[in-house]
C-alpha cells in the first residue's frame, strides 16, 4: 500500500510539472512573434494569416484574446487529446473580454457606442418584463440580440412564458452588452491582402471601413458589409429609391422590413418588402434616397448632429427645420422623420419650388399613392 | 421510481397529446422520450444537418452512431443503415417528434380514406381495408387538434373535403409568388385550388407570434416558433398541470407484463444508460409506427412469446408511407420569391373518383428550396457536373415550381416491421427490420398523378417538365410512416381496438400512426393527432381508478 | 491485496516507458500524424482532389470549387461526419492519378484543363461509387452552409441571385400607419 502511494504521489507530481511545464512552454508557443505561435496548428493557420494581413497586423494575438492558463491548456487538450470543432470561434464571454481590449485602441468610437443603445445589456433586453409579459422569447431573438450567446434562449432566460418573474442562468452576463464590437466588425480579414490603409480597396465605392462585417448567427461568421442585400422596397406598389451605400446594409439586418407581402399586389407584379413594414425605416417623402449613416452616427445611432449638414438655420427658404413639427422635435409628432412629406404639412397643396436652376424647375412635386 | 396512473412511450404528435389529455384529466403520467428536448438552436438553419436534407446527419434525431436499422433489399438482402441514411425510414427523435420540424402540412382526411376496401375494394396482394371508425367518429377531434394546436389555412375553394363545424382558427398567410402562378392556371383546368391548412401561426396565436415565412421551413426548427407543434403546445400544458413528469433520453426496452398477462410497466434505459422500471397501470406506446412496432415485438414473455399484442402475427405489418410523384416546371420567368413556408396552394380534386384507380392524393406546390435541394431537379438532359450544371442552377434555381402529392398507399401484409435477429443498438436491444416493397397499384396511381401535375405546371406557363415517378424497390415509410399496429374489430387481423387498445392486453394502447389502417392521401400528422385526442377521451372516459369500465 | 497492489505497482522501467509511450501519444496526437494544412488529405491529396472538384464545378464567372472551399469542406467531414468514406478517397485519388499518369505520364494536379476534364470523365465511368461521391460531397461543400467550411461568404447562394444572410424582419415594430398586423 505504501509502495502504491509512493508512485501515486510522483505520478501526481510528474503530471503537474508536465502540466505546469507545458503550460508555460504553450504560453511561450501561443505568444511568441507576435502570435506566429499560434498559426504554427494547422486550424490556427487561416485566421493568423488574416490578421497579420489586415490593419491590426502589428497587434500580438494576446493583446486581444484571453490567455490564461486554463484557457492555454484546453486549447491543448483539445487539439491532441480530442477531435477540434469543425470551425474554431470564440465562445461568448471571449468575445465580450475583447470589447475592453478594442477599447484601449479605439477610445473614442468605445465611448460612442457605450453611449448608445446598442451597447444595450443582456438584462436590459431579455429580462426587461414588460417586453417579456408582451411577448415570448424565441431562438430568432438572438439574431439581432446575443448573437454571440452560446446555446438557446431557454440556456439564457427561465421561465419561458409571460408570466416571469424572469432571470438570467447566465448572470455574468446581466451587465454585458449584447451587441459588442464583434457584432458589426471583422477584425480577422481573411484574404485581404497586406497593404497600407491609404490604397485599401473601399467597399462599394463608398468610403467604407472594411472592417464592416454582420456576425451571422446561424451561421458563426462575419459577412462582409459589402455582400449583404440592400432590399429593394416599395411603397405600395411603386419602387423605393434606395441608396446604395454598402455600410447600412450592415443596419438593414436588424432594422429589417418584412417579408415580401403579396396579395393584389403580387398579381400586378409587384412583389417586395414594403417600405416601414417590421423594423423598416428606409426614409421616404423629402429624405427619400439618403442612408441611414447619413443622419446617424454609426457607433451611437445619435442623429442629433446630422439636421444642420444639409439644413442650415440660415438656408435659402428661410426655414430652421429643426424646429418644424416633426419627430426629431418631438417624439409625439405626426409627421416622422423617416415618412414626412411635402404634403404633410402643404396639406392644400405644395407651393412651388423656386426657381434655382431651370432643370429642377420642371420637377413637379406629386403626392405619391393619390390614387390608391 | 413511483408508480404512476400512466407512462408514455413517446413525446411526438401523439404522446404530447395523450400525456396532456391524461394529465389534465388528473392522471398521473410519465412520458418517456428517447430523444433530447432539442431547439431551433440545435440547428440554426443548417442546409446540410436538418431532418431533410442529412448529408451531415439529423439534427433532430436519431444519431448515426448506435442506432442502426437492418433494410432488406428487393433480392432480399439485408442491409444495415444510419439513421441519416434514405432506407432507414426515419422521423425523428426528439420532444415534439417529426412536429418540432415538419413542413406542418396539418390535412384532414376524407370520408372515403376510411372507407377504402368498399369504395375500391381490395386489389390483388393488398391488405386493404376498412378503418373501424369513420371520418364522423373523428371529426370532433380533428376540430378539437386544429385548435389545440393551432392551425391556418383556408378550405373555402374545394368542394372535396368532409363536413366540418366551423372554420380553422387562422386564416392562411398571404400567398407567395407560386400560388399566385399556379392558382389561375387550376382555375382555367376546372380544378378547385385552396390554401392549404398548415400547423403554423399566421396570426398571434396561443402566446406566440406568426410565420417570418424564412427560407428554412421544412426540415427545420422554427426559430420564431411560429411552427406548432407538441412540443410547443400539449406538452407545456401537460408539464404545468403538475401531473406529468417528462424524461428524456430515455429509451424503453419492453413493456412488463404480470402472470396474468396484464402490463405493469415498462423498463428503459435512462440518459445514464441504467435500466429502470417505471411501473404504471396503463402503458402507452406512441413511438411511431417502426418503433411501436418494435417495443410490442421485443417484448416478450412466456405469455407473449412473439412480442406483445402479437399473438395473431399482425404487429408491424402493413407499413405504409406515401408514394411521393410529382412533376417539376421550369419557367421562363422568376417564380421564386424567398418567401417561406412556400408549399401554400393544393387540389384535392384527384384524391378519390378516377375510374380504374383505387384511390389518389393531393397535389400541392412545394415548400421552399434550399440550393443544395435543386441540384439533382435540373431539367432533363442538363449535365449531371461540369460548366452546363453550374449554368444550369443559375438559370433555373429561381424559375422552377415543383408540384408534389402523396399518393395513398396500397398496404400490404408483407410490407412489415420485425426485429433484426442479430443487429442490436447501443443499449442492446434487437433493432427494426423493414421487409417487402410498395404494392405495385401504388405506382399505377402515383404515375397518374405526376401527370396530373405536371398538367398544371404546363397549363401555368411551364415552358419544359419533367416527371418525378420513383419505383421504390424497397418498403415506403420515412416521416409519413404507418400503420404497423393495424387498427380493427377482428384480432385475427388487426393488433388494436378501435379504441387504440391492444386486443389482448386491456391495459396497454398503442396511439400514434401505427393504428392507421391507411393512410390517406394526405400528409398524416393531423390525423394522428385527431386519433390521439380521440384514443385519450375514450381512455380517460373508461378509466375508474385502478381499470377500466366494462 | 497484495495482487491488487502488484497490478497497479509500476517498476521504474515501466514507469518510464509509460512516459516515452504518453508523448509519443501526444506527438502523433495531431491529426493521425497529419502534419499538412489539411485535417485528413495531404497536401498531394488535396491537390488531386482539387483537379477532380474543380471539373465538378469548374470556374466561370463565379469561384470554382477548390476556390469556394469545397477541399476545406470535404476535409473537415473525412475528420467527422465522413469517416465512413476515408478508404474509397484514398484508393479513388491513387486510381485518378494512377489514370493521369499513364495517360500523360504526369499527376493529375499537373495535367493541363483538358486532361483533367478527360480523366474526371473516365472516372464517372470507370470509378462510379468513387465519382458519385465526390460529386455529392463537391455539391454539398458549394451550395451548402459556409459553416462547413465550404460556400465561402456564400458565394454560391449569391451567384443564384439569393441574399445571405436574408433581410427579414418580424410584424412587431411595423411603424406604418394603419398596418393591419
Amino acid at each position: 500500500m505504501k509502495r502504491f502511494l509512493k508512485i501515486a504521489a510522483i505520478a501526481i507530481v510528474a503530471v503537474g510539472l508536465l502540466a505546469l511545464g507545458g503550460s508555460y512552454g504553450a504560453s511561450y508557443y501561443y505568444t511568441s512573434q507576435l502570435g506566429q505561435g499560434c498559426a504554427g496548428c494547422h486550424e490556427m493557420g487561416g485566421y493568423v494569416s488574416a490578421v497579420h494581413g489586415s490593419l491590426h497586423q502589428k497587434v500580438g494575438c494576446m493583446e486581444c484574446h484571453e490567455a490564461s492558463m486554463g484557457t492555454k491548456l484546453r486549447h491543448m487538450r483539445v487539439h491532441f487529446l480530442g477531435t477540434p470543432p469543425e470551425t474554431i470561434r470564440l465562445r461568448d464571454k471571449d468575445v465580450l473580454a475583447m470589447a475592453s481590449n478594442c477599447r484601449k485602441c479605439h477610445q473614442h468610437e468605445y465611448a460612442n457606442w457605450h453611449a448608445g443603445p446598442h451597447s444595450a445589456t443582456y438584462s436590459q433586453i431579455f429580462a426587461d418584463s414588460t417586453h417579456n409579459s408582451k411577448r415570448r422569447m424565441m431562438e430568432d431573438c438572438f439574431r439581432c440580440h446575443g448573437m454571440h450567446f452560446d446555446g438557446s434562449v431557454r440556456d439564457l432566460v427561465q421561465p419561458q412564458n409571460l408570466q416571469g418573474p424572469w432571470h438570467l442562468i447566465r448572470s455574468d452576463l446581466a451587465d454585458q452588452p449584447t451587441m459588442p464590437c464583434q457584432t458589426c466588425h471583422q477584425v480577422h480579414k481573411e484574404g485581404t491582402p497586406q497593404a497600407k490603409p491609404a490604397t485599401r480597396i473601399s467597399v462599394a465605392g463608398t468610403a467604407g471601413n472594411d472592417s464592416l462585417a454582420l456576425f451571422d448567427r446561424r451561421e458563426k461568421i462575419h459577412f462582409a458589409a459589402a455582400s449583404l442585400a440592400i432590399p429593394h422596397l416599395l411603397e405600395g406598389a411603386r419602387p423605393v429609391k434606395m441608396n446604395q451605400d454598402a455600410r447600412q446594409a450592415i443596419c438593414y439586418q436588424c432594422h429589417a422590413p418584412r417579408g415580401s407581402e403579396a396579395g393584389s399586389v403580387a398579381a400586378a407584379n409587384h412583389w417586395g418588402p414594403q417600405v416601414g413594414s417590421g423594423d423598416d425605416r428606409t426614409p421616404i417623402g423629402v429624405h427619400e434616397g439618403l442612408s441611414c449613416v447619413s443622419c446617424h452616427f454609426g457607433h451611437n445611432e445619435n442623429a442629433r448632429a446630422s439636421c444642420k449638414t444639409c439644413h442650415p438655420q440660415m438656408s435659402h427658404c428661410g426655414l430652421d427645420v429643426e424646429k418644424m413639427d416633426t419627430t426629431y422635435a418631438s417624439a409625439s409628432s405626426q409627421h416622422n422623420i423617416h415618412w414626412v412629406k411635402c404634403a404633410d404639412c402643404h396639406q392644400h397643396g405644395v407651393p412651388k419650388m423656386k426657381a434655382v436652376a431651370p432643370a429642377k424647375a420642371q420637377v413637379v412635386p406629386t403626392t405619391p399613392g393619390m390614387d390608391g | 421510481m413511483k408508480r404512476v396512473n400512466a407512462v408514455v412511450v413517446g413525446a411526438g404528435a401523439a404522446g404530447g397529446i395523450v400525456a396532456k389529455e391524461l394529465a389534465t384529466a388528473g392522471l398521473s403520467v410519465a412520458l418517456l422520450e428517447r430523444g433530447k428536448w432539442y431547439t431551433a438552436n440545435d440547428c440554426r438553419k443548417d442546409d446540410l444537418r436538418n431532418q431533410r436534407v442529412t448529408a451531415l446527419g439529423n439534427a433532430f434525431g436519431p444519431e448515426d452512431e448506435g442506432n442502426p436499422r437492418v433494410l432488406v433489399d428487393a433480392k432480399g438482402v439485408p442491409h444495415i443503415v444510419l439513421a441519416s441514411e434514405g432506407g432507414y425510414q426515419n422521423d425523428a427523435a426528439c420532444v415534439g417528434g417529426g412536429t418540432l420540424s415538419y413542413g406542418a402540412q396539418a390535412w384532414r382526411y376524407m370520408p372515403q380514406d376510411f372507407r377504402m376496401r368498399s369504395t375500391y375494394g381490395a386489389p390483388q396482394g393488398s391488405s386493404l381495408e376498412d378503418w373501424p371508425i369513420s371520418y364522423d367518429d373523428l371529426e370532433p377531434y380533428y376540430d378539437k387538434a386544429e385548435y389545440q394546436i393551432g392551425i391556418s389555412g383556408d378550405y373555402s375553394g374545394t368542394p372535396f373535403k368532409g363536413p366540418r363545424k366551423r372554420d380553422l382558427p387562422m386564416p392562411p398567410l398571404a400567398p407567395n409568388r407560386e400560388f399566385e402562378i399556379l392558382w389561375p392556371a387550376a382555375k382555367r383546368l376546372g380544378l378547385h385550388p385552396f390554401h392549404l391548412p398548415m400547423a403554423r401561426n399566421t396570426v398571434p396565436y396561443n402566446g406566440r407570434g406568426p410565420c417570418m415565412r424564412c427560407r428554412w421551413c421544412c426540415g427545420f426548427a422554427c426559430e420564431v416558433d411560429a411552427k406548432n407543434g407538441s412540443q410547443n403546445t400539449v406538452i407545456p400544458v401537460a408539464l404545468a398541470t403538475g401531473n406529468c413528469d417528462l424524461r428524456t433520453e430515455c429509451m424503453v426496452k419492453e413493456i412488463l407484463t404480470d402472470d396474468q398477462g396484464r402490463a405493469r410497466g415498462v423498463s428503459y434505459f435512462d440518459a445514464n444508460g441504467h435500466l429502470q422500471e417505471q411501473l404504471a397501470d396503463i402503458v402507452v406506446v406512441s413511438g411511431c409506427a417502426t418503433e411501436s412496432a418494435r417495443l410490442l415485438l421485443n417484448s416478450k414473455s412466456k405469455l407473449f412469446p412473439a412480442g406483445l399484442g402479437n399473438r395473431y402475427d399482425q404487429v408491424g405489418r402493413h407499413l405504409q408511407g406515401h408514394h411521393y410523384t410529382g412533376a417539376i416546371g421550369y419557367f421562363d420567368f422568376d417564380t421564386y420569391d424567398d418567401v417561406g413556408p412556400g408549399a401554400s396552394i393544393a387540389i384535392c380534386d384527384y384524391n378519390h373518383g378516377t375510374p380504374g384507380l383505387s384511390g389518389g392524393g393531393m397535389l400541392a406546390n412545394e415548400f421552399i428550396r434550399l440550393p443544395i435541394h435543386m441540384i439533382d431537379r435540373l431539367p432533363e438532359n442538363t449535365p449531371s457536373w461540369g460548366p452546363g450544371h453550374k449554368k444550369a442552377m443559375r438559370d433555373w434555381h429561381k424559375r422552377t415550381i415543383q408540384v408534389f402529392g402523396p399518393t395513398q398507399q396500397i398496404p400490404t401484409a408483407t410490407g412489415r416491421v420485425t426485429v433484426d435477429p442479430a443487429v442490436k443498438d447501443k443499449w442492446g436491444m434487437p433493432v427494426v427490420r423493414l421487409e417487402g416493397n410498395v404494392h405495385p397499384h401504388t405506382f399505377d396511381i402515383g404515375d397518374v398523378q405526376a401527370k396530373r401535375a405536371e398538367a398544371w405546371l404546363k397549363e401555368a406557363g411551364a415552358i419544359h417538365t419533367s416527371l418525378a415517378t420513383g419505383r421504390p424497390e424497397t418498403v415506403s415509410a420515412s416521416q409519413h410512416q404507418a400503420g404497423t399496429c393495424r387498427m380493427g374489430n377482428d384480432p385475427k387481423g388487426s393488433v388494436v381496438n378501435k379504441f387504440c387498445q391492444v386486443h389482448d392486453v386491456d391495459n396497454v394502447f398503442v396511439i400514434d400512426g401505427s393504428v392507421h389502417v391507411t393512410n390517406g392521401g394526405f400528409n398524416p400528422a393531423l390525423t394522428i393527432m385527431a386519433v390521439a385526442f380521440y384514443a385519450s377521451d375514450a381512455l380517460v372516459h373508461n378509466w375508474k381508478g385502478t381499470g377500466f369500465r366494462s | 491485496m497484495q495482487s491488487k497492489n502488484k497490478a497497479v505497482a509500476l517498476t521504474r522501467r515501466q514507469f518510464v516507458a509509460a512516459g516515452v509511450l504518453g508523448g509519443a501519444a501526444l506527438a502523433v496526437g495531431c491529426k493521425s500524424g497529419n502534419q499538412g494544412n489539411w485535417d485528413f488529405l495531404s497536401d498531394g491529396q488535396a491537390r488531386t482532389l482539387a483537379a477532380i472538384c474543380d471539373q465538378i464545378v469548374p470556374a466561370d464567372e463565379f469561384p470554382s470549387a477548390s476556390q469556394a472551399g469545397v477541399l476545406t469542406y470535404i476535409d473537415r467531414q473525412l475528420f467527422r461526419h465522413y469517416r465512413r468514406h476515408r478508404d474509397v478517397y484514398r484508393e479513388g485519388l491513387e486510381h485518378a492519378n494512377e489514370l493521369s499518369r499513364k495517360r500523360f505520364a504526369k499527376d493529375l494536379a499537373e495535367a493541363t484543363p483538358a486532361q483533367q476534364l478527360e480523366i474526371v470523365s473516365a472516372l464517372e465511368k470507370e470509378e462510379r461509387p468513387f465519382f458519385d461521391l465526390v460529386r455529392r460531397h463537391t455539391m454539398e461543400g458549394y451550395y451548402g452552409s459556409p459553416r462547413h467550411g465550404g460556400n465561402r461568404d456564400a458565394v454560391s447562394w449569391r451567384m443564384l441571385g439569393l441574399d445571405e444572410p436574408p433581410v427579414r424582419g418580424r410584424a412587431q415594430y411595423d411603424m406604418r400607419k394603419g398596418a393591419t398586423s
